[in-house]
């Protein structure tokens, strides 16, 4: 992480989250991961989630998991710190979404796919808007979410970066 | 000594022999001095390990994935910057330094063979040594950043848990200034085999 007169920068490795405001900045490489960004305009603040795998049910029985690995109980916890921690109000946030690409084909099965799916229910379920969904193909993402503006810059190899 | 760090050294000493034996077969190939050193073995978050590697610089790169299946289960990735993989290329196919320029099928195709020959080198290892039977699948090479690689090959490897031994190493070409990356994580399925090097020990 680095910090500046321009804000933090964050890096978000598997399984993690991330939240700020602004003018911090987000970052992170998806390749079948989903990477569920909530952002709030007022105030500007918001957080990266980088799921592993859709449901907590496919986790070790023993309930000693990291909940930030997957969908359901990942976007519980990112609700909650954007809530307590920034102020954010559940009924101002909206949710973009990227990644769940099919790296390894050929080795795994579409576990992209399963995630993104996984997902977009639980969104659903906290009615959450899904204002962009970027996800799928061959190739990984680098995303780069500004918290002044809510844009993210998304960039795949061998294509121009876009902002969603 | 206690247990677990005698399986640590265990696995040091494994990957040490694999290594030296993996570059004692690849210099012979590209006849030129290949130097493959055991950077560091240890368990990783998963999360800081990938972490680490966005905040690196993330260029796109070539990989081999290899399943080493069988007693000991384990899964393999070497990758190299797409421009190293050219000169990769010229050393096994015996061309002047520069000759390939592009990722083509020769390009490509060397990577899988390096690939092939690192990762029968810990499988040699490990039957002979060892008495534990390894089969390596063929190569299957993905190109994209690096960090992507190695994210899904930790997905791969050990989806279901949070920290995993990390065996890492540093491939190194002297004479052409040729560096790459090696990495060799246990898949769950391995922790028994572990416990059994402890009868070697």
């Amino acid at each position: 992480m680095s910090d500046s007169s321009a804000g933090k920068r964050l890096i978000v490795g598997i399984g993690d989250l991330k939240a700020g405001k602004s003018p911090d900045e987000i970052v992170t490489t998806l390749g079948s991961c989903i990477g569920i960004i909530l952002y709030s305009a007022k105030p500007k603040v918001g957080g990266l989630l980088h799921i592993m795998m859709g449901y907590s049910s496919q986790s070790s029985k023993d309930g000693n998991f990291k909940k930030t690995k997957y969908a359901d109980t990942g976007i519980a916890e990112l609700l909650s710190v954007l809530k307590q921690e920034y102020g954010a109000n559940p009924g101002d946030l909206a949710a973009k979404v990227f990644g769940g690409a099919n790296v390894l084909q050929g080795i795994t099965a579409d576990i992209g796919a399963v995630n993104y799916s996984a997902a977009r229910q639980v969104l659903e379920s906290y009615k959450i808007p899904i204002v962009v969904t970027k996800v799928g193909g061959h190739k990984g993402y680098r995303i780069s979410f500004k918290l002044e503006t809510g844009e993210v810059l998304c960039q795949r190899l061998g294509e121009e970066a876009r902002v969603y | 000594m206690d247990k677990t760090h005698k399986v640590d050294k265990a696995i040091e000493l494994i990957a040490r022999i694999s290594i030296d034996r993996a570059s004692q077969s690849f210099s012979k190939i590209i006849k030129s001095g290949a130097k493959i050193e055991l950077e560091s073995i240890f368990y990783s978050d998963v999360t800081a390990l990938t972490e680490e590697a966005i905040s690196l610089k993330d260029e796109e790169v070539i990989g081999a994935f290899v399943n080493l299946a069988g007693d000991a289960p384990f899964r393999f990735l070497f990758y190299v910057p797409v421009p190293a993989s050219f000169l990769l290329a010229d050393l096994i196919l015996k061309n002047e330094p520069g000759t390939t320029k592009e990722l083509d099928e020769y390009a490509k195709s060397a990577v899988q063979e390096l690939g092939n020959i690192l990762a029968s080198s810990i499988s040699n290892t490990f039957a002979k040594d060892f008495d534990i039977k390894l089969k390596v699948t063929p190569p299957v090479l993905v190109t994209d950043l690096a960090s992507i690689l190695l994210q899904e090959y930790i997905i791969n490897a050990a989806s279901g848990k949070d920290r995993v031994l990390v065996i890492k190493s540093a491939f190194k070409v002297i004479k052409f200034g040729l560096e790459t990356q090696m990495y060799i994580v246990p898949t769950a399925e391995s922790e028994r085999i572990l416990s059994y090097l402890e009868n070697f020990l």
